[in-house]
């Protein structure tokens, strides 16, 4: 048998890469199927992390429920959304960036090594583990921020926002074996009303611009 | 019980009596030093007799507040006297009253008097009621802060006119300072004011332009008049009286009749002021009026300085 | 107090849980019933009127019979230290009688005054708003626990707020009710700062049991200045006071009653209990500050007022004016609590919270009064009616009661408070030194013109919306009010005088509060206490307005025989009013309100700045005039040269930002927080 650790620490940095595979991307299905992979990578943690308990205290973990969720929302339901909405609009390919690709994904390891060295500060932070669930986490976290600034179509910025939220997700799930079930779901539905919101946006602004570029968006400034 | 009720009795009858005649008085003397003969001065009394037998008019526009106010006016002032009587042994019961109440009580006078001002739609009366409304307005403060200055006085320590007679009927001149004397003379031009004389009021014209008081009762007839008249009166008695008891309060711890008799001869000292001042001035446009009472205000404030502030 | 006694008391608290229960089950009910507008008036109402006697008979036997304990009802919610807690001594006593008294009133009058809603707007909502508006304002004055006590506050805030723009369809109603959620969340965050500050310092929540005496000066020096900003925005101190004549006009006339009798008491409730109550009596300048801003509320509440024409606009700017007595009577009562003079601030207090409950009386009076004018007539502009004295006799006598209270006038309560509330001021005045002296009297003086100032309002009030002809067809066509209106009125009306003949009475509902804040009571002082004689500080002076009243119940007969027999052979005949021998006289010729307050105007204009505009349409010839127009307006001070300026300088300052900072691109604001995020990161690691 591996070690649970073992095994969430190869997961978490599956997710990392997922992350960066996402940044280097530039065609609107492919940042769908990168982010269901990585959902998939979450729930597949969340469902080692339950199955693992479930085994050594021999009664029900709640993470195997989180993990159905996400399969059931993020793998599933969201990007599905998120595809019929791509159908919708014309833009298939990212064309002009703030930043182009190579110097992101150097700017995104940037970010990841900033986040190590601010969490390997943390005194109460101990064990190479918890250090390393930590950065890749919180990194993800802040590629999925730098995700949404660097990416000038709507979509762009509904998927780093899940990325953001995944992170965090994977944040608790890693570090606490999980928040509060209540808490949990909580979130989830926050995240689903949020994207939900987000998709109707994205056909307003469709419609209202000719585009779902955000930047013509100052344009509603008074 | 019965000796109050027998004071009460004789301070009503001493203010209804006497109220006419003080008005008979200043007009007498008005007319003496005009070099005109003038009407007697129980004039006064055959007015209102006359009155009292006329038909009474009232108007089609009017409401029961027209017809109630001479009634409310007349009983509220006679009231108001009881709390300020013409010497200190009047005062009965121990007496239940202070000055604040007897403001109050004239203003219910004011109050009821400018209402039917607006009762009867006429436009003269209800530009009475304004101008009488803003000219209290003005007068009002200063008469509370002379009464406050005087209530303040170690004499007296309380608002009380009881115990302002009591303070100040002590022998001699212990009372007299230039905080009196300002309050004296403001005093003065809040009664000139409040009973609607010259120079803020012509109570003899019924002309527009110096319309207040008399604007006001201009809709009444027979006995309301009659009513509205004697109150107006006994309301200036009832000044003066103030004054003849607080800033005049020299012999009224005598005997009974004696204090009654120096109480009548101050009462016609200040009706002769004032019949003087009247004939030495010209009536002041409207608004002028705030400049005049403004001086009063302000004698009152200095009054007040004087004895509480700067002496200390 | 004997032991049954207290096996007794424990069924009380069951009575408050039963009001405040009978007061939110009419506001569901008459929510679940709201498709039949009968059924949600009268079950709305008839709850309310429940409740509020229920409260009135609770209050009046724990002031009388209960006033040396109090109750306390303590519901755990699991969140440390917030609670459901409720805790009654005499001085929430008292707040609830009043509140309770004026709604039950309310609640009776509600029944007719909410047919004229019928068809046209949702009378469950009403009801339902209603009742909870009335339990949150029992709630804030009953809560014992500060943080409770900010809910209740916040509940009563916003549920006056949609009370308030109840006919939202009116764009002034609107902005009404803007500025009003505005200034009253001002004045809320005041109170939740003053209230975390009491809470850092003494670790208690619960007013029972907050002891201020760890807190440094500074702090209570902080604390006190917030809570007054806080209070005196719900009191209408001026210059806090420019939403309620905005938003008390706005309400349907019950809930401009209740508003302006009750809500902003609860502001008076709030600065005593925690001037009094939690910081024990404070310093000299709280006092003073507290009776300085009472003094020119006053003065400058009644200044606007005389200028209204809008009769409710009137009554709210009156109502600034009467908070600002009340203020001046605690401060009063505060200064004397820190010379150390008991038996004066014992005084004083008593005469504010006469006044308060007199108040809430004719003020309550004359709003519902207001709201019947407007029922009848759907106006509340004075120079668009007259002559409704005729038209509707009782709504008039009633509303002249008030009106009779309100400018102070004996034999009606007005008159008693204003008394013992001059008696105060003379009083501190003789124990104060020379600047104390200087202060008291101006404010005596300011007291004095508000009140004259006060009667001429409501002179012209009168006079122009009941007296003379009427002047538009709407006053013509009026009506006397329904039956449960009169009811409600009359009811007031009554007490407005029961209250001044016999205020005695009153006060020993209310000694126990004294013996509560102060530990005096207002009996100690003057010997010989007769029930209907009401004494001054010290005994050194006393008026008696039931002696007051025989003499004039006496005399009045006697006038009335004397003249009947002087004048026995006298006639009496109507005729027209004199017309300067024109053929008729009509209602356009009479004076009008704002004719009325003209000199006033004139003689304040430095004041008031008055503008006027005169439009003239000639016709044919230029000496005869088609049509004239004259409009004349004052300028509220406050607005022009306080918040103007203040409300410019952030939008101006707004702008720019937006300029600076808030391009409109999405990715801009992502950057900001990208920054953020890394900043801190940063930081963290530096640390």
């Amino acid at each position: 048998m591996f070690k649970l650790e073992e095994i969430l620490n190869i997961l978490s940095m599956l997710i990392l890469i997922s992350a960066f595979i996402l940044v280097a991307n530039k065609r609107v299905n492919s940042y769908i199927k990168t982010f269901r992979l990585q959902s998939m990578l979450l729930a597949a943690a969340a469902g080692t992390l339950g199955i693992y308990h479930m085994a050594a205290e021999r009664k029900f973990d709640s993470a195997i429920i989180m993990c159905l969720l996400i399969i059931l929302l993020k793998v599933i339901f969201i990007p599905g959304m998120l595809n019929r909405i791509c159908k919708r609009v014309e833009y298939k390919v990212e064309k002009d960036f703030f930043i182009n690709i190579p110097i992101s994904i150097i700017i995104c390891c940037g970010l990841a090594i900033l986040v190590w060295y601010v969490i390997s500060l943390i005194p109460d932070i101990k064990g190479a583990y918890e250090i390393m669930f930590l950065t890749n986490s919180i990194s993800l976290v802040m590629i999925g921020l730098f995700f949404m600034i660097s990416r000038k179509k709507a979509i762009g910025q509904i998927i780093g926002f899940l990325v953001i939220e995944n992170g965090m997700f994977m944040a608790a799930l890693l570090t606490t074996f999980g928040m509060p079930m209540i808490v949990e779901i909580g979130i989830f539905f926050d995240v689903l009303a949020a994207v939900l919101i987000m998709g109707v946006f994205v056909f307003r602004i469709n419609e209202s611009f000719d585009s779902i570029d955000i930047d013509k968006l100052r344009n509603l400034r008074g | 019980m019965f000796q109050g009720i027998v004071k009460i009795v004789v301070q009503l009858i001493i203010t209804a009596a006497l109220a006419p005649l003080v008005s008979g008085i200043i007009k007498k003397l008005k007319a003496r030093v005009q070099h005109r003969k003038g009407a007697s001065v129980f004039q006064g009394y055959f007015d209102l007799l006359k009155l009292f037998k006329k038909d009474v008019v009232v108007s089609h526009n009017a409401s029961w507040i027209f017809t109630a106010t001479p009634y409310i006016y007349f009983v509220s002032i006679l009231a108001a006297s009881l709390f300020v009587p013409a010497i200190p042994q009047l005062f009965s019961f121990g007496f239940i009253g202070d000055a604040v109440l007897v403001v109050y009580l004239i203003a219910i006078g004011r109050f009821f008097m400018a209402l039917s001002g607006m009762d009867t739609g006429s436009t003269f009366t209800g530009m009475g009621s304004s101008r009488e409304m803003m000219i209290s307005a003005l007068i009002e403060p200063s008469m509370m802060l002379v009464l406050f200055t005087v209530g303040l006085n170690p004499l007296v320590g309380s608002l009380s006119f009881q115990a302002i007679y009591k303070g100040f009927a002590a022998p001699g001149w212990g009372f007299v300072s230039p905080s009196y004397l300002l309050l004296l003379i403001s005093m003065l031009i809040i009664v000139i004011a409040e009973t609607a004389r010259i120079p803020v009021d012509d109570p003899s014209t019924h002309l527009e332009l110096t319309m207040v008081h008399e604007a006001m009762l201009l809709e009444y007839s027979g006995r309301h008049l009659a009513l509205m008249e004697i109150s107006a009166s006994i309301k200036q008695l009832l000044l003066i009286t103030v004054i003849c008891n607080v800033f005049i309060p020299f012999g009224s711890n005598a005997g009974v009749i004696q204090a009654l008799g120096l109480y009548v001869l101050k009462v016609l000292v200040i009706s002769g002021v004032i019949a003087v001042i009247e004939i030495n001035s010209v009536k002041l446009r409207l608004f002028s009026v705030p400049n005049h009472a403004a001086l009063a205000f302000i004698l009152a404030v200095l009054g007040f300085m004087s004895s509480f502030v700067f002496g200390r | 107090m004997p032991l049954d006694d207290i096996a007794l008391f424990s069924g009380y608290e069951y009575i408050f849980a039963a009001l405040l229960i009978l007061y939110l089950s009419g506001a569901l009910l008459s929510l679940l019933v709201c498709r039949s507008q009968k059924g949600s008036n009268a079950v709305a109402n008839v709850a309310a009127a429940a409740a509020s006697l229920t409260g009135i008979i609770f209050c009046v036997c724990k002031l009388l019979i209960y006033n040396g304990r109090s109750f306390d009802i303590n519901l755990k919610t699991g969140i440390y230290p917030i609670s459901i807690s409720f805790h009654i001594d005499n001085l929430s006593a008292f707040f609830v009688l009043v509140i309770s008294l004026l709604a039950f009133v309310a609640s009776i009058y509600s029944m007719g005054y909410l047919k004229h809603y019928y068809n046209s707007r949702n009378i469950g909502v009403f009801g339902f708003l209603y009742n909870l508006f009335i339990a949150s304002m029992i709630m804030v004055v009953t809560s014992g626990n500060i943080f409770f006590f900010l809910v209740a506050w916040e509940i009563m805030s916003m549920v006056s707020y949609f009370l308030v723009v109840f006919e939202n369809e009116k764009p002034e109603t609107q902005r009404a009710g803007t500025i009003y959620i505005i200034m009253t969340h001002i004045g809320t965050a005041f109170i939740i700062a003053a209230f975390v500050l009491i809470y850092q310092y003494t670790g208690s929540a619960s007013f029972a049991e907050i002891n201020a005496s760890g807190i440094p000066y500074a702090v209570k020096n902080v604390i006190f200045i917030f809570s007054l900003i806080g209070f005196g925005t719900k009191a209408g101190i001026i210059p806090l006071h420019i939403w309620l004549p905005k938003a008390h006009p706005a309400a349907p006339g019950n809930i401009s009653a209740l508003m302006s009798g009750v809500m902003i008491k609860t502001a008076a409730y709030g600065i005593i209990r925690i001037v009094f109550d939690i910081l024990g009596g404070g310093y000299l300048w709280w006092g003073t500050a507290i009776l300085l801003l009472g003094g020119i509320s006053a003065i400058v509440g009644i200044a606007f007022a005389f200028m209204e024409i809008d009769i409710k606009k009137l009554l709210a700017y009156s109502s600034v004016e009467n908070m600002g007595i009340i203020f001046i009577g605690i401060g009063l009562s505060s200064i004397a609590c820190s010379n150390g003079n008991t038996v004066l601030a014992v005084f004083s207090l008593t005469a504010s919270l006469l006044h308060i409950f007199n108040h809430s009386v004719f003020k309550g009076l004359l709003f519902l009064g207001a709201g019947s004018v407007h029922y009848s007539t759907g106006t509340r502009n004075m120079e668009r009616l007259g002559g409704l004295i005729r038209k509707m006799p009782y709504t008039a006598m009633f509303f002249l009661a008030g009106a009779l209270s309100i400018s102070a006038l004996p034999p009606f309560n007005g008159f008693v408070s204003e008394w013992a509330i001059y008696q105060a001021l003379f009083a501190s005045a003789g124990t104060g030194g020379s600047w104390m002296k200087i202060i008291i009297i101006v404010t005596a003086a300011l007291l004095a013109i508000a009140g004259v100032l006060a009667a001429a309002s409501f002179i012209k009030t009168f006079g122009t919306a009941f007296l003379a002809l009427p002047r538009t067809s709407a006053a013509e066509e009026a009506k006397e009010a329904p039956r449960t209106m009169l009811a409600g009125m009359g009811i007031l009306a009554a007490l407005c005088l029961a209250a001044g003949i016999f205020p005695v009475h009153l006060l020993k509902l209310l000694d126990g509060i004294n013996r509560e804040m102060l530990n005096a009571s207002i009996f100690q002082g003057a010997a010989g206490y007769s029930s209907l004689v009401l004494h001054s500080y010290e005994g050194n002076t006393s008026i008696s307005p039931a002696a007051l009243a025989i003499i004039g119940l006496l005399l009045i007969p006697a006038v009335l025989l004397a003249v009947r027999y002087m004048s026995k052979n006298s006639s009496f005949r109507n005729y027209g009013t004199w017309d300067c021998g024109y053929r008729r006289l009509d209602s356009r010729m009479q004076y009008t309100a704002t004719g009325f307050s003209k000199p006033v105007r004139i003689v304040f204009r430095a004041f008031y700045r008055p503008q006027r505009e005169l439009q003239i349409e000639r016709g044919s010839s230029r000496y005869f005039f088609k049509r004239a127009r004259y409009k004349v307006s004052t300028v509220s001070v406050f607005e022009k040269y306080l918040y103007e300026p203040i409300v410019r300088s952030v939008v101006n300052f707004a702008r720019r930002m937006r300029l600076l900072i808030q391009t409109g691109s999405i990715h801009t604001y992502l950057i900001y927080i990208f920054v953020v995020v890394i900043a801190m990161l940063i930081y963290y690691a530096r640390a």
